[in-house]
């Protein structure tokens, strides 16, 4: 049916004969309005008609087929506003030039899987920020790069660790059990952004406790291995209206990262050298015991035997109080003609740790390549290679008394744990290590090399005054090795003593392998006169993904050696998963009106084996409108009303459709077969979640161009969530994963740009955004269960009919002091804001970004673990509470059982996420620099300078359990966080 | 114009074909198998004497689950029998929930722990005996072998929950759907009853199973690895429980089908077995320096002396001092286990020290007083280096000595000292540390269990 459908609609394209008409031929010049400089790069095409090309070198262009009559050019180039230049009858020379756009208003957006529409028509709040936004401070990873930049996403670090592990949520909840990850696609290739452990539980033994999840080894989801420096621009898709398109994998949104490209033109060469350091930003402290018999009173008598009045040691500063030297150097090379075109670029980056033997370095060379083969055939090829070592140390939950931050609690700052002369650590007399000695001595390094290749070819068999047909054919690659190999040596205090078996060595690799190929054809229509313009695509697309983890853990290392074949005691396990998805895909634009009215209608339909009917399609339709009003009124320059609406679908997870028994367990070397602890029943008809998402909004334009507004309403109605349902215990099983429920998450979006100052020597750009979301659980068919924490007494995550998504619950207590279970905090702040602010005075440049949070629970279990040690620093600060005198800590412990609350604390925030100062040096200076040189820039920068917030743990963004899609806030012995600060030069060639 | 219009043809048909070929793969089967996975469906529906015997030995697999871990049943009913404690730094409700209480359901590692566990073992025995009833390839007297090793495992999963959760009673008709309303919740009489049945019809199907097992045996079943042998295992479960019922002219018929023997070695026995194998489990009540698993000071201060004046053998060989005191919340001790030497010591389930204790606890109260001594002061000498003792005094006498007896012949080996004070209504003989601890009497439902029925049962849930 399907198939007969597109067979139809390519014969009627290809019988399609337009009537001959007369023609001429134009040519131009496309130059800046501010410095007159040629712009090369410009799309210049002709209203109404289908014809168009870009500049060349010298901001000249030739275009033929021009009708006779009176026509209108449309010039535009990324950076700069529109020009519309009217051509009479008779005239063939255009000149044109054009005025900075600082604001962005003349992008073109990204909305097919094969189309683009001008920003001014777009009918989605689709979030796009510039590779010059992304790359103003030097940053880890892309997603680190974006926070407060997209309106609407909330980017949070899930610890300071070097080398990533970010999260970045759209628009709020859009799922309870399933993925949180919106889809990354770069250029046109869905790439990984699996997140796998290191493995470090082997030690840290954190999934033997109360909560057995393996996400607790601060584990880095790997879009982090993207070079933010490469990033020509990133699109975000915040929904379902917007991705559609993209199907079942779609609804946590859709981020669209398209690498820098060569433009025709002279050879362009980049290079930027960046020199900085990075300090911790926060530490806990600790109580100090001012006489024997508190210290006794807190810890033991053994407490005599260490006690020193007076003398205390600052365990976390002689730990992570390193001021490392980072380093970057990046450069990029550009250029080609008419026919080629390249871009080339490699980074090599050094960022210490604050930490011992931490830190992250990262190398990436990538070339992009486009060569045009006549007019009608193009070929983009683009290409990189990124290698990356991180070092992580040892942070977060862990129930072996070796994870840092769970060591320090349960240590009194009285004893000292620092190196001695002959180079050996003491043991810490309190708990089985010496976190000094484990992060001098232990290794936990993940290696990673990453390649990602993508290709697209585009054949343009028709291109007519009145119609064009486009081919395209694309496809990609994306593969990676991660290796994760941990050290613990057997000089380590808790080594020979934890399990009898000096030295643990653990070696992880993971392969990943995403596959994606497609093909399309975009059909436009312009009928002469230019009454409306209509753009049909069809396309097909397949993709593959496959994941394989084999891990050792190996014990009782001989010999002291750091490999896993040295060991006496050794583990292998092994994973491996695989999807195959299939998707079609027709989508219609319509543009008319004088292109002030846009219609778009698609559907997308999808397969996958994750389902449990793999023949079974599933559609998602869209539907969206958009309608400009050029100067309503006398001082707004343009407004635009739109509304979208469209449905996506978020899949099941690999395995969820499967009644599993165990195979990997034996006694004795007897081979088993058994039901796994908390074993799955699957549902006979598992399948995607399906979102419907309606949003619609106002983009207004005023002040001459020189504020926008742009405000945006959405509701997401979530159903057939993929849910668990919690089993009897009797019944042997712990789950059965099946589809219900519905969830609703509503939300309101606000951007405000602003330039208050434009003038030749001086320059105020400002924006600002404001986002907030609301979720609730409009239908439960389970019961009320709980998803993420230690159980009730220490703060849950609670999914309960009617109430919020993100509600935290706890013990609480009546009036009457009876002790009940019930809401005491809510993971989702009340809104985020950002503002950036962006002053040019002559050379000078000063840029920041505050990113502030308001509201929002977040249970600090760290500040528990100090309380239970008796160590935590206000511990022993007398108050008085219900007429009992009493000290702080001691209080929060009294009441937690009853009030769980007191645990669970604002996670309101502002910081200064990015700052920079810089100056570019005057031509004169730079003439005398060196040859070839043309522009030189010096600057200053830093990121996460500066934190206000009343949390009282080391950071309000922390997450133990990594990404989530609820479940986040819960801080575990996070790694701290740091400050980085940069002294760069840039110079162009 | 021709020429290109020949170009856009082929370049046309190229795409098209692409867009054909990608369309016919629209057709392609997307069907991926669980690679790290067998399913239930290949063992219930297709077995074979391979999957028999290892679904056979699964069950050793699935019963050892939930013993040795820092929070298993070891660890968790010695610490509310006052034989051990946890003072794992990272968990406080060691000591705020199993000490201070009260259990709590809804903490999967605690009030709501031991549950799963036997549950999902016995699971396992009713998938095995399913897959039986359908295996070609096995012998009468071979099924009937497996049948009677998964009905007395089954009899011993149950007697973990109903050793937990006591007078509550737990869910006996287990064998439906995994996705049926759960099993109503028996009593305690029924789960005790329904262990004995379960026992007496595998003690039927071993006598009918032949010389050997179809499957292999744990290193810690060593003794019991033929029907015939295994079957004195199954009479050794079964006086336990009749004790435990107090059929105790039951009980010393069941042990004269054990393996009680009074010449061999005390330590005679079933065991969990552990290993460092890959895939197999370590025992993680090993701890050598007390991180979190530590002894009750009381095992000392209440253990008698020998006649040469050192303590009872039996604290010598268990317990050892740690060099410093550890504290947590209030409490202290420098007492470390040496009962599990590595983390490759096994766990007893039974052994032949217990079968004479329960010996003597039956020949007492069948009137036999004079056997029960002899039986008490075999014990009291041959395992503790204790003097004999004399005559009891009365019931009272008897049952303070017997439950001592026990306590530290059994030490930390199964909640001994918990079940006997319980069983004996000694639990408020247990010492508490503080004046805030609580001594508990039985574990809830796990909440998931509660809330997966409708009304939720009146006692054991929150």
């Amino acid at each position: 049916m399907r198939l007969s459908c597109a067979v139809a609609t390519l014969a009627l394209l290809l019988a399609f004969e337009p009537a001959a008409a007369q023609t001429r031929t134009i040519t131009g010049i496309v130059t800046d309005a501010e410095t007159g400089q040629p712009l090369e790069g410009a799309r210049v095409s002709v209203r109404g008609t289908s014809l168009a090309v870009t500049t060349g070198a010298g901001g000249t262009f030739t275009l033929g087929n021009v009708p006779e009559g009176n026509v209108v050019v449309s010039i535009r180039r990324i950076g700069h506003n529109f020009a519309d230049v009217p051509l009479p009858r008779g005239q063939n020379m255009v000149t044109a030039a054009l005025t900075r756009d600082p604001l962005r208003l003349s992008d073109v957006v990204v909305t097919g899987q094969a189309t683009a529409v001008d920003r001014r028509n777009l009918a989605n709040a689709v979030a796009t920020v510039n590779g010059e936004e992304v790359s103003r401070v030097s940053s880890q990873t892309v997603e680190q790069a974006l926070q407060g930049k997209v309106v609407g996403a909330s980017i949070q670090s899930n610890s300071g660790a070097p080398g990533g592990g970010m999260q970045m949520q759209l628009r709020g909840v859009t799922s309870i059990n399933g993925s949180s990850e919106p889809l990354y696609v770069v250029d046109g290739v869905v790439v990984s952004n699996v997140a796998i452990p290191s493995n470090q539980n082997a030690v840290t033994r954190s999934t033997q406790g109360s909560n057995p999840s393996l996400t607790q080894d601060n584990q880095v989801n790997r879009i982090a291995d993207i070079n933010p420096n490469d990033i020509e621009n990133v699109e975000v898709l915040k929904g379902a209206s917007a991705s559609a398109i993209y199907g079942s994998r779609a609804s946590n949104g859709v981020v669209i990262i398209t690498t820098r490209r060569g433009r025709a033109g002279e050879r362009r060469i980049n290079a930027t050298q960046r020199l900085g350091w990075s300090k911790i930003s926060n530490t806990l402290g600790s109580r100090t015991f001012n006489t024997l018999a508190d210290a006794i009173a807190a810890w033991g008598p053994n407490a005599a035997n260490f006690y020193q009045q007076g003398v205390t040691y600052d365990h976390e500063r002689e730990l992570a109080g390193k001021t490392p030297l980072s380093s970057q150097s990046v450069v990029d090379i550009s250029g080609g003609d008419s026919d080629t075109r390249y871009f080339a670029s490699g980074l090599w980056q050094n960022d210490g740790g604050i930490i011992d033997n931490t830190g992250y370095d990262k190398g990436s060379v990538r070339a992009n390549l486009d060569q045009d083969f006549g007019k009608k055939l193009n070929l983009s090829l683009q290409t990189s290679a990124t290698k990356s070592l991180a070092q992580r140390g040892l942070t977060n939950n862990d129930n072996a008394s070796v994870s840092f931050w769970m060591v320090f609690p349960f240590t009194p700052s009285f004893v000292n744990l620092q190196r001695k002369p002959d180079g050996t650590y003491p043991s810490n007399p309190f708990v089985i290590s010496n976190p000094l000695q484990t992060a001098a001595l232990m290794k936990n390094d993940e290696k990673v090399l990453r390649s990602i290749l993508a290709g697209r070819l585009t054949y343009t068999p028709l291109e007519k005054q009145s119609y064009s047909l486009r081919l395209l054919l694309y496809g990609g690659a994306d593969q990676f090795s991660q290796e994760n190999s941990l050290l613990f040596p057997a000089e380590l205090q808790f080594e020979p003593i934890d399990d009898g078996e000096p030295g643990t060595a653990l070696l992880s690799n993971s392969n990943n392998v995403n596959l994606n190929i497609g093909t399309s054809g975009v059909f436009t229509i312009t009928p002469l006169g230019g009454a409306f313009k209509a753009t049909t695509s069809v396309g097909v697309n397949g993709a593959t993904r496959d994941l394989r983890i084999s891990r050792i853990v190996s014990r009782n290392l001989v010999g002291g050696l750091g490999i896993v074949g040295a060991g006496t005691d050794v583990r292998v396990l092994e994973q491996r998963q695989r999807v195959e998805n299939y998707g079609v895909f027709a989508q219609e634009e319509f543009l008319a009106v004088s292109e002030r009215l846009l219609l778009t209608a698609g559907i997308n339909a999808d397969r996958s084996s994750v389902n449990s009917d793999t023949k079974k399609y599933f559609y998602y339709p869209k539907l969206s409108g958009s309608f400009r009003f050029p100067q309503p009124f006398r001082w707004v320059e343009e407004a635009k009303l739109r509304a979208a609406y469209g449905q996506s679908g978020n899949e099941p997870l690999y395995g969820q459709k499967f009644t599993p028994l165990s195979a990997i367990e034996n006694i004795a070397g007897l081979s088993a077969i058994v039901v796994p602890v908390q074993g799955t029943v699957g549902s006979k008809d598992l399948h995607p979640e399906r979102q419907r998402e309606f949003e619609a909004g106002t983009d207004v334009t005023f002040a001459g161009g020189r504020a926008t507004l742009e405000l945006t309403g959405f509701r997401k109605d979530i159903s057939d969530l993929l849910l668990q349902r919690t089993l009897p215990p009797s019944s042997g099983f712990g789950f059965e994963n099946f589809n219900g429920g519905k969830l609703r998450t509503t939300g309101a979006e606000v951007a405000v740009n602003l330039i208050p100052i434009q003038s030749s020597a001086t320059e105020w750009i400002f924006r600002t955004q404001f986002a907030s979301t609301r979720s609730k659980i409009v239908e439960l068919p389970v019961p009320t269960f709980r998803g993420l924490g230690f159980g009730t007494a220490l703060g849950s995550f609670q999914f309960e009919q009617g109430a919020s998504a993100t509600q935290i619950v706890g013990n609480d207590s009546l009036a009457d002091g009876t002790v009940v279970v019930r809401k005491i905090g809510d993971a989702n702040p009340d809104f985020k804001m950002s503002f950036v602010n962006n002053l040019r005075y002559k050379r000078l440049r000063l840029y920041g970004l505050l990113d502030w949070q308001n509201g929002g629970s977040l249970i600090n279990l760290t500040k528990f673990l100090y309380d239970l040690g008796q160590n935590t620093a206000d511990y022993a600060d007398p108050i008085t509470y219900g007429g009992l005198q009493t000290t702080k800590g001691a209080n929060r412990l009294r009441l937690f059982p009853k009030q769980t609350a007191v645990y669970v604390e604002d996670a309101s925030f502002l910081k200064l996420r990015e700052l920079t100062l810089s100056f570019e040096l005057p031509e004169t200076m730079v003439a005398r620099m060196g040859r070839g040189i043309r522009t030189a820039e010096l600057s200053f920068s830093g990121r996460n300078l500066w934190t206000h917030t009343n949390y009282t743990g080391m950071d309000p963004e922390v997450s133990n359990f990594g990404n989530q899609p609820i479940g986040r806030n819960i801080d575990v012995a996070p790694f701290p966080p740091s400050r980085s600060y940069w002294f760069s030069l840039s110079l162009g060639f | 114009m021709t020429k290109t219009r020949t170009d856009s043809v082929r370049a046309i048909r190229f795409f098209v074909a692409i867009a054909a070929a990608l369309f016919v793969s629209a057709c392609k089967d997307l069907l991926v198998p669980d690679y790290n996975n067998t399913s239930i469906d290949d063992l219930v529906n297709s077995p074979t004497p391979t999957k028999i015997a290892q679904a056979s030995q699964g069950l050793l697999v699935g019963t050892r689950v939930g013993i040795g871990e820092q929070n298993g049943y070891v660890s968790l009913l010695g610490i509310l029998g006052r034989e051990s404690y946890n003072f794992d730094p990272a968990d406080p409700r060691f000591i705020t929930e199993m000490l201070i209480g009260p259990l709590d359901g809804g903490s999967p590692a605690f009030g709501g722990n031991l549950f799963a566990a036997p549950y999902r073992n016995i699971r396992n025995a009713n998938l095995l005996l399913d897959a039986l009833g359908k295996v070609v390839g096995l012998s009468t007297a071979q099924k009937s072998a497996v049948e009677g090793f998964a009905k007395t495992i089954q009899a011993l999963d149950y007697l973990n929950v109903v050793n937990t959760r006591d007078d509550l009673g737990a869910p006996i008709d287990v064998n439906i759907g995994p996705l049926d309303p759960p099993a109503a919740i028996a009593t305690k009489a029924d789960v005790l009853a329904k262990i004995v049945s379960l026992l007496d019809e595998g003690f039927t199907a071993l006598n009918a199973g032949g010389a050997s097992f179809p499957f292999q045996v744990s290193p810690g079943f060593a003794l019991f690895g033929t029907p015939a042998t295994f079957a004195e295992f199954n009479r050794a479960l079964k006086a336990r429980v009749e004790a435990y019922r107090g059929n105790y002219a039951t009980v010393l018929t069941s042990l004269g089908g054990s393996f009680l023997n009074t010449s061999s070695p005390l330590s005679d026995g079933a065991y969990h077995s552990y290993s460092t194998g890959s895939g197999d489990t370590p025992n993680a009540l090993f701890d050598p320096a007390g991180r979190a698993i530590l002894g009750h000071p009381s095992i000392v201060t209440d253990a008698e002396s020998k006649p040469d004046g050192t303590l009872d053998a039996r604290v010598l060989a268990k317990v050892a001092h740690l060099p410093e005191i550890h504290t947590v919340q209030g409490i202290s001790t420098d007492l470390v286990f040496t009962i599990y030497s590595s983390n490759t010591s096994p766990i007893p389930i039974i052994k032949n020290e217990e079968l004479i204790l329960l010996r003597a606890e039956a020949r007492y109260f069948t009137g036999d007083v004079v056997g029960a001594l002899s039986d008490i002061n075999f014990i009291r000498t041959n395992s503790g280096g204790l003097a004999p003792r004399g005559p009891f005094a009365g019931n009272a006498d008897f049952i303070a000595e017997l439950v001592k007896q026990r306590r530290y012949s059994l030490l930390f080996e199964g909640g001994h000292r918990w079940i006997d004070a319980r069983r004996f209504g000694l639990l408020n003989t247990l010492p508490k540390a503080l004046p805030a601890h609580n001594i508990m009497s039985r574990f809830p439902f796990p909440e998931a269990e509660c809330l997966a029925r409708v009304p939720a049962p009146t006692q054991g849930c929150t």
